[in-house]
């Protein structure tokens, strides 16, 4: 386990989970909007893209900790012409600026839905864009064999999406029971009217769906990354090593458990009569899961940093 | 436009003795945990049949480096602040006003040339002893070798007179950052990439 990348663990996992649940909330919308209309939609979608705000934040001021001298942060943007961390920074901070303006936007419902539709989609567009300027950090370092492989941006992308759809089915599930149990503190019967309920149960089976199918890419990557190093043996086979072990076992058994077994549970079971407390614990393990699992999966990448020469 | 300076290495006379190290921790009055010039012992050896009998085949070597001030300084091209730059005659620097201390440049140089101070949060590397230069001296560890096996000066002199190696273990592939490096290779020197040997004292570099 790598703790003094502790920062850098969480910055890119807390942003590629924000990216992955943004575009997933997009996705519902137009979606879901479709089918229930777009009112209703929003009454279940808003809470969970205000939640990604703080996430998004608590991420880079995770970054921060990450410069040994926090009085020169601003300078990091000074190289844009050519070194990916100045990108990262940038599309970082217009990822928030945009995801912050949406939310203000949608919060007020200012302007049209098509224009607050717009917006939205350029930030995700902005947000995958984060994601590929993220990965080339590390990809460009060919130093680095580890990092200097199509399994890094395949890995980033597999952890944004998992972890945004079950953070959005989590969020879903998590402000539903807590709308409940206000209702219950002032007295009032909570109830989730019929449509709400089908469109909440098929929104948890596609993100239930749609965990199983990348755990499967994510079980891919994984031995073909590690069977790559260790072919090339030297300073590649020496970080291919990293890999094995207490750290790596649990990594893999957590998102298993989370995004595997759950998350058919998650899809079997969400129907719009299941228990909506069940379905909550459902969602929410799951989440929690796969959140242990992939930082301990980022640690793991900082800890394959073997460079090549001396 | 001013000449391009280099180091030369003479695999062949280095004994390992490390003063080149001291001389530079000594003179820019480090820390300990930093280090800007290291002397890498590669070792490695096989069997070989001769007649009827078997006899080991053994190789050691050293390899002194500090920073090569490349040609193609992915150090440079990686930092986010532009802290890092490389001058008129090719010796790279940090700006101390601008370094962040993000350690970018450490994951990217394949020598281990930038290296943090953990006082100021800065990363700091081997400018070749400017101050020294100016005064017509020899950079320190030059100056401090006994056998004479370090040398520096305009990088296309040091290759008219000794060739174009850097491409020896346990060194990187030169075509990545293109060193101002120019090694006489001792007579066991492994080529790069070859992966026959290993780093016998991974601890000091």
């Amino acid at each position: 386990m790598n703790t003094h990348e502790l920062p850098m663990i969480i910055f890119t996992v807390l942003a590629q989970m924000s990216v992955g649940a943004f575009v997933v909330l997009g996705v519902v919308q137009v979606v879901a909007g479709r089918r229930f209309g777009k009112e209703s939609v929003d009454k279940v979608t808003d809470p969970a893209l205000y939640a990604i705000g703080p996430a998004l934040v608590l991420g880079l001021i995770a970054s921060m900790f990450h410069m040994n001298d926090v009085f020169h942060t601003l300078n990091v943007v000074r190289h844009l012409g050519s070194s990916w961390l100045s990108r990262e920074i940038v599309f970082g901070l217009l990822f928030a600026g945009l995801g912050f303006l949406f939310a203000v936007v949608q919060w007020f419902k200012w302007g049209s839905p098509r224009l607050r539709q717009a917006l939205a989609a350029l930030t995700a567009l902005v947000g995958l864009t984060l994601v590929y300027v993220m990965s080339m950090i590390y990809y460009t370092l060919e130093t680095v064999p580890a990092w200097h492989s199509w399994a890094t941006p395949a890995q980033f992308f597999t952890t944004t999406f998992l972890l945004g759809s079950l953070a959005v089915g989590a969020a879903f599930m998590g402000a539903l029971m807590w709308r409940r149990r206000a209702a219950a503190k002032s007295g009032n019967v909570f109830h989730v009217d019929d449509a709400t309920r089908t469109m909440l149960s098929s929104c948890l089976k596609g993100i239930g769906l749609g965990a199983v199918a990348l755990l499967g890419v994510e079980f891919v990557i994984i031995p073909m990354h590690i069977s790559g190093l260790s072919a090339a043996g030297g300073a590649a086979g020496r970080s291919a090593l990293v890999f094995s072990g207490v750290w790596f076992i649990a990594r893999l058994v957590l998102v298993f458990l989370g995004a595997g077994l759950l998350a058919v549970f998650l899809y079997r079971y969400a129907t719009p009569t299941a228990q909506v407390r069940t379905l909550a614990i459902i969602a929410t393990s799951a989440f929690v899961l796969v959140l242990a699992g992939e930082l301990i999966g980022r640690s793991l990448f900082y800890d394959s940093m073997v460079r090549i020469g001396m | 436009m001013a000449e391009k300076l280099g180091f030369y290495f003479d695999q062949t006379l280095c004994t390992g003795c490390k003063a080149c190290s001291v001389a530079c921790k000594d003179k820019h009055d480090h820390a300990v945990g930093i280090s800007w010039r290291r002397v890498a012992e590669y070792a490695g050896g096989t069997w070989q049949q001769d007649g009827d009998t078997v006899v080991p085949n053994v190789f050691s070597y050293y390899t002194s480096i500090a920073c090569n001030h490349c040609e193609d300084p992915i150090c440079v091209r990686v930092c986010p602040t532009t802290a890092m730059s490389q001058g008129e005659d090719g010796i790279v620097t940090i700006d101390q006003t601008k370094c962040v201390g993000c350690r970018y440049c450490e994951w990217a140089c394949p020598y281990s040339a930038p290296q943090l101070n953990a006082a100021t949060g800065h990363m700091t590397k081997c400018d070749m002893c400017a101050d020294y230069r100016a005064e017509g001296q020899d950079p320190a560890c030059v100056a401090a070798c006994p056998s004479r096996a370090l040398g520096w000066g305009p990088i296309d002199e040091l290759r008219a007179k000794h060739g174009t190696l850097a491409a020896v273990e346990p060194l990187p592939d030169p075509a990545i950052t293109r060193p101002r490096l120019v090694i006489t290779p001792h007579r066991d020197a492994q080529p790069t990439g070859s992966g026959t040997g290993f780093v016998a004292n991974p601890g000091e570099l």
